[in-house]
């Protein structure tokens, strides 16, 4: 089957473009289902693909390229034709996140035929959703950073377009800019550091540039800068602090899009990336520094903006930055399993959250949590599906976040004490915040009776979905585990070994140019792969699950209702931060403060150019050519200086001669006209 | 070959001048045919041209003034290829838009006619005077074409345009004829110059460079000669537009590859330093222009300055993939903000305003030309998968290794690129629909067979460049040879 992995991108590719142009527009048009049939093929090819790398039954990492198209070159003073290959690279880590990704966006595509039933744009939303799916997959198993780097921007597009969908409103409108901008401003450092890869490695080949890396070529200055362009790119599509800041916004497309968007595509591109080119940050410690902290700080920020929203979507929107603020910390203090076991994970629970929220929003018509309460008699299968998820993410003992964030913090324990206690301190915040959540929407008796009084589960398409993704929720963590499966499919790649090999088999441009040269090293990945993962001493991992346990018996405490005299007095005594968090930190200010200043520049520098270039270069011209025209007259003056005169005056008498023949042109004078021109023309040549 | 292509518009003008002008129908189709035969036969050059080959091919040589040595010299390579064919297309293309003029229709289509072989001209003739004549032909037919069916600036847009570029052009012809007097014997053959080149001192070369420079940075337009720029795309007549920024740009660019690189290469290598600095300004500030503009033609007209910032960028890279990249970008450049120029015809024809504020929610009207105009826009701002990217990201490519920040600063100018599009989308396509415009309709056919094929060149560019570059590959790594 691997050898037809180039269509899992392809077929949602296709689905896409026949949903958007094939049939008419119609709120009940049967294309979805075009859509889905396609996403369950690609769901079929990934998992057999899955299935030989998690039985070893398959040799990976697979590598097959193609020529895309030539350029001309230079490189080192020398100047010759470099071949871009397109192709598919599948490691291990590719096979888990083709699985993940095509059955969370099935799962979504599945809810969404209820869900957008009767949207006047329905077949449309159904082909972006293909389209964004296709380009995440084509992240995944791109062999090439270019090609990356293309579906990178695209889902940008596909992001733009889903939450800009009802773009009639003016939220969508201005979400959809934002979005784009912002992880637009990250994606020029992934744009230099590919820049820069190139004009080191001379290739873009995934494979080749390793290669590179692991001979001990790339010096380490260089190493760091690529990184760290890198990492600004994964901070803006994965939402790292500052630029998270469009995520929150991201909400105002559909909720199942948001589920995509949050859980398999757009934020789990970035740490994808970082995952991809690891071998870079490998050679960087302080690029691996910076991530981690930088992963560190964002689910700390993140989790604390989450403790004081009512917003339900709001709230799982800065949950899903805080965790993938866990990964991002994961990755760069080294246990790049762990982050890559709960971006899996994380992609589960939280389309399950998202889901589940659309769910809610569809029966109470509302976002806002101080208008729910009660619903878990009204909604039994979303309640229990949603228990299932807010376990999950809270880490408690035999739940899928459970195992990994366990990893997780095993891991950043190894590397840094100070770091794990906030990092650990951030676990807490969340089993707090979630429970907050859980309990403002589901316990006690309806806040708003006439919401309450309507709501209602919802039909079949919506909640099977719920209930798939609530097994996963709960299973994959355990069943990923067991006999250190996760470690043998997520193996963490061997920090590069320099100069252990001489020189002769560096990569040279010339070889990439070659298509049978892509082929990958047998080396690659090929390290001895039982690597286990840092853990906890056991006495801290019990205190850990202690602590979750606590924090979630606290949210009860403060959030069971009917009434909530302590968070009501802890809100009027912290007046100033709970301000602060509301305002969220004030980056959104910043932001905001940037694009006027930004539009101040623009319109200052057009005032220059009207004012001043245009002045200065054009009447400025035109008088130093009448000046020159004088003085050339008033002297005695040698061939080429008598034609600059001549063109000069020329010019000037043509010029008030020309107005005044436009305003009666005969075709007749415009030949005689043209005529004189040529001459004198010609006349000027001979001379 | 070349001679027919470049002469066939020429025929098609002379016979359009006898035609009685009431006879509309006849004029047109008699346009149609010359540019339809100059379009077929620059395609039919493409089966037989060597890509492999960096020679000039299809080479014509007669003398013309032996006295002086001057010869008609035609040939095309693998840099000006590209361009004939850009030009033939997106001639018969503007001639589809023109077919919604309908004032003194014979002198337009006669003057668009003869514009059209100064454009050919231009990028098949390899004698200097030859290469000059065709250059200021151009300059004619443009003025009357802007002066007479343009906007309500027209005769000053068209003066300033006329006075400007001829002015920059005397100092080309300056240069040329030191060329010239310097090369033994004496000669305009631009490949014997290219060859006697190696001689000369640099400062000769960099007196030389500058006047050719002159003349090539007004035309592109670089940073600070392009401010006839926005005031011409403004007042010309939508296909004018389209002609002006899809092709007399390239003239521009083409003349600083052929002329200043390759006749003057000292010279061109002392001026590296300024020209990657202009590049960078020509993006940023122009992004930052075109990021204060209200007037839609005006916006895409700075978004041109912006965009031939990054050919001048790939080309002071002086590496063959920032070259690549240079040619790349002039080929989509001109086919994406050609469409940008007719899809801004298309709503100013309807609704007689181009400021961005006074629409909104158009996509839900006219679901079809929201769809272009965004395609377009999106290829403007380099998103990969359509075919500004890839000229943008060569351009960058070559010239990163030498100019470290300057390219990282272009980089971040393409943010800004970005966001004037963004902006222009959201005022007039997103949000609720301004109830003033309801009663809009969608693209006709003649608006749709005009941007169609340049919609299909920009996915076709985007997904599998290989063939435009495929052309020019072998001529430009031999540019950079040794």
């Amino acid at each position: 089957m691997i050898e037809h992995a180039y269509l899992i991108p392809l077929i949602p590719l296709a689905a896409s473009l026949l949903v958007l142009f094939g049939g008419k527009e119609d709120p009940h048009s049967p294309m979805p289902w075009v859509a889905i049939g396609a996403m369950a093929v690609c769901l079929g090819l990934s998992w057999t693909i899955f299935q030989g790398a998690a039985s070893g039954a398959l040799a990976l990492p697979y590598e097959r390229n193609w020529e895309w198209f030539s350029f001309a070159t230079t490189l080192g003073g020398k100047s010759f034709i470099y071949a871009m290959p397109v192709g598919v690279l599948i490691d291990a880590p590719a096979a888990v996140l083709l699985v993940v990704v095509s059955l969370v966006s099935l799962m979504v595509q599945v809810y969404s035929v209820s869900y957008m039933h009767g949207d006047p744009r329905y077949k449309r939303y159904f082909a972006f959703v293909s389209f964004f799916t296709a380009a995440m997959l084509g992240l995944v198993v791109s062999s090439n950073l270019l090609v990356t780097f293309a579906c990178w921007e695209l889902m940008g597009l596909c992001s733009y377009l889903l939450i800009g969908f009802w773009f009639e409103r003016p939220g969508p409108c201005e979400a959809q800019k934002k979005a784009f901008m912002t992880t637009k401003l990250g994606d020029s450092g992934l744009y230099v550091a590919l820049l820069l890869l190139y004009a080191k490695t001379g290739s873009f080949q995934l494979s080749q540039i390793r290669l590179f890396f692991e001979h001990g070529y790339m010096p380490a200055a260089v190493a760091t800068a690529a990184a760290l362009g890198l990492l600004l790119g994964a901070a803006g599509k994965s939402a790292q602090a500052p630029l998270f800041i469009w995520l929150p916004d991201a909400m105002e497309g559909p909720t199942p899009g948001s589920a995509l968007i949050h859980a398999a595509t757009m934020v789990a591109a970035g740490i994808l990336l970082v995952a991809k080119t690891y071998f870079v940050f490998l050679a960087s410690p302080v690029a691996m520094e910076a991530a981690a902290w930088l992963g560190l700080l964002t689910a700390f920020l993140a989790a604390a903006m989450a403790l004081v929203s009512y917003d339900i979507k709001r709230v799982l929107a800065f949950s899903t930055i805080s965790q993938l603020g866990f990964m991002m910390c994961a990755l760069g203090v080294g246990g790049f399993t762990a982050g890559l076991f709960h971006l899996t994970t994380h992609a589960f629970f939280k389309a399950l959250l998202f889901l589940g929220a659309g769910s809610i929003i569809h029966a109470v018509h509302t976002n806002d949590m101080r208008l729910m309460g009660g619903l878990s008699k009204k909604m039994p299968v979303t309640f229990l599906t949603m228990l299932a998820a807010v376990l999950a993410i809270a880490g408690v003992p035999g739940f899928s976040g459970y195992y990994s964030k366990d990893m997780i913090l095993g891991a950043v324990w190894e590397h840094n004490r100070l770091m794990f206690g906030l990092l650990a301190f951030t676990a807490l915040m969340t089993a707090f915040y979630m429970f907050r959540l859980f309990f403002l929407t589901f316990w006690g008796e309806g806040r708003d009776h006439d919401r309450h009084h309507h709501a209602h589960e919802s039909p079949g398409l919506i909640t099977a979905p719920l209930l798939v993704l609530a097994l996963l929720a709960v299973f994959s963590g355990f069943g990923l585990s067991r006999g250190h499966l996760v470690e043998r499919l997520l193996p963490k790649p061997v920090a590069a070994h320099p100069a252990a090999e001489t020189a002769q088999a560096a990569p040279r441009p010339e070889q990439s140019a070659a298509p049978e040269a892509a082929r990958a090293h047998p080396a690659d990945h090929a390290h001895p792969i039982h690597h286990q993962e840092a853990e906890m001493p056991a006495p801290l991992a019990s205190a850990v699950v202690a602590l979750v346990l606590g924090a979630i018996g606290l949210a009860f405490l403060l959030y069971r209702g009917p009434t909530y005299p302590i968070a009501d007095l802890l809100k009027s005594r912290l007046r100033p931060a709970f301000a602060l968090l509301d305002r969220r930190w004030y980056l959104d200010d910043v932001f905001l403060a940037l694009a006027a200043l930004s539009d101040r520049v623009a319109a200052l520098a057009f005032w220059i150019d009207a004012n001043v270039i245009d002045r200065v270069f054009v009447d400025g011209w035109g008088l130093l050519t009448r000046v020159f025209a004088e003085i050339g007259n008033a002297l005695d003056v040698h061939l080429v200086d008598s034609a600059v005169d001549g063109v000069g005056g020329l010019a000037a008498d043509l010029g008030a001669g020309l107005r005044a023949l436009v305003v009666d042109g005969q075709v007749q004078v415009y030949l005689a006209y043209a005529a004189v021109f040529g001459l004198a023309a010609a006349m000027l040549l001979m001379l | 070959m070349l001679s027919l292509i470049t002469w066939a518009p020429l025929a098609g003008a002379l016979i359009v001048l006898m035609l009685p002008k009431e006879k509309e129908r006849a004029i047109q189709a008699v346009s149609f045919a010359a540019a339809g035969v100059s379009l077929l036969a620059s395609i039919a050059l493409l089966a037989p041209f060597d890509g492999g080959s960096a020679a000039m091919q299809f080479v014509e040589r007669c003398a013309w003034i032996p006295s002086l040595n001057i010869q008609y010299f035609l040939g095309v390579d693998g840099l000006s290829l590209p361009l004939v064919l850009l030009t033939t297309l997106m001639s018969f293309i503007a001639l589809i838009g023109s077919l919604g003029i309908k004032t003194r229709l014979k002198e337009y289509f006669f003057w668009f006619l003869l514009l059209e072989v100064g454009m050919l001209g231009v990028f098949c003739a390899l004698d200097l005077v030859l290469f000059y004549v065709f250059w200021e032909l151009t300059l004619v037919p443009m003025y009357f074409l802007i002066g007479i069916w343009g906007g309500p600036r027209k005769e000053f847009a068209a003066i300033k345009f006329f006075l400007y570029t001829l002015s920059g052009s005397v100092f080309m012809l300056l240069a040329i004829l030191a060329l010239y007097f310097r090369a033994v014997p004496h000669t305009f053959d631009i490949l014997e110059l290219m060859r006697a080149q190696a001689g000369w001192d640099p400062r000769f070369q960099s007196l030389v460079f500058l006047g050719l420079y002159f003349g090539v940075a007004i035309k592109i337009p670089a940073f600070p000669f392009h401010t006839w720029l926005p005031l011409a795309h403004v007042e010309a007549p939508t296909p004018i537009s389209v002609i002006l920024a899809a092709v007399l740009l390239k003239m521009g660019v083409y003349g600083l590859l052929r002329l200043c690189y390759q006749i003057v290469p000292a010279g061109f290598r002392w001026f590296l330093p300024a020209l990657v600095l202009i590049a960078v300004v020509n993006i940023v500030y122009g992004a930052l222009c075109a990021m204060a503009q209200t007037d839609m033609k005006k916006m895409v007209a700075y978004s041109s300055v912006n965009h031939m910032g990054y050919c001048l960028l790939g080309i002071a890279g002086m590496s063959a993939a920032g070259f690549a990249g240079a040619v790349l970008q002039m080929i989509n450049h001109g086919v994406i903000t050609g469409a940008l120029f007719l899809l801004v015809g298309v709503i100013y024809d309807r609704a007689h305003t181009r400021d961005l504020s006074a629409f909104g929610g158009l996509a839900l009207k006219l679901p079809v030309y929201a769809g272009l105009m965004m395609l377009a826009s999106f290829a403007s701002l380099g998103l990969p998968g359509l075919s500004g990217f890839v000229g943008e990201f060569l351009c960058f490519l070559g010239a990163f290794p030498s100019w470290k920040w300057q390219t990282v600063i272009s980089v971040l100018g393409v943010i800004a690129t970005a966001a004037f599009f963004l902006r222009m989308i959201q005022k007039v396509f997103l949000g609720a629909l301004n109830e003033k415009w309801a009663g809009l309709q969608d693209m006709t056919t003649r608006e749709l067979v005009s941007v169609l094929p340049l919609a299909a060149l920009m996915i076709w560019f985007g997904v599998y460049p290989k063939w435009p570059l495929d052309l020019m590959n072998a001529t430009l790594a031999r540019m950079l040879g040794q």
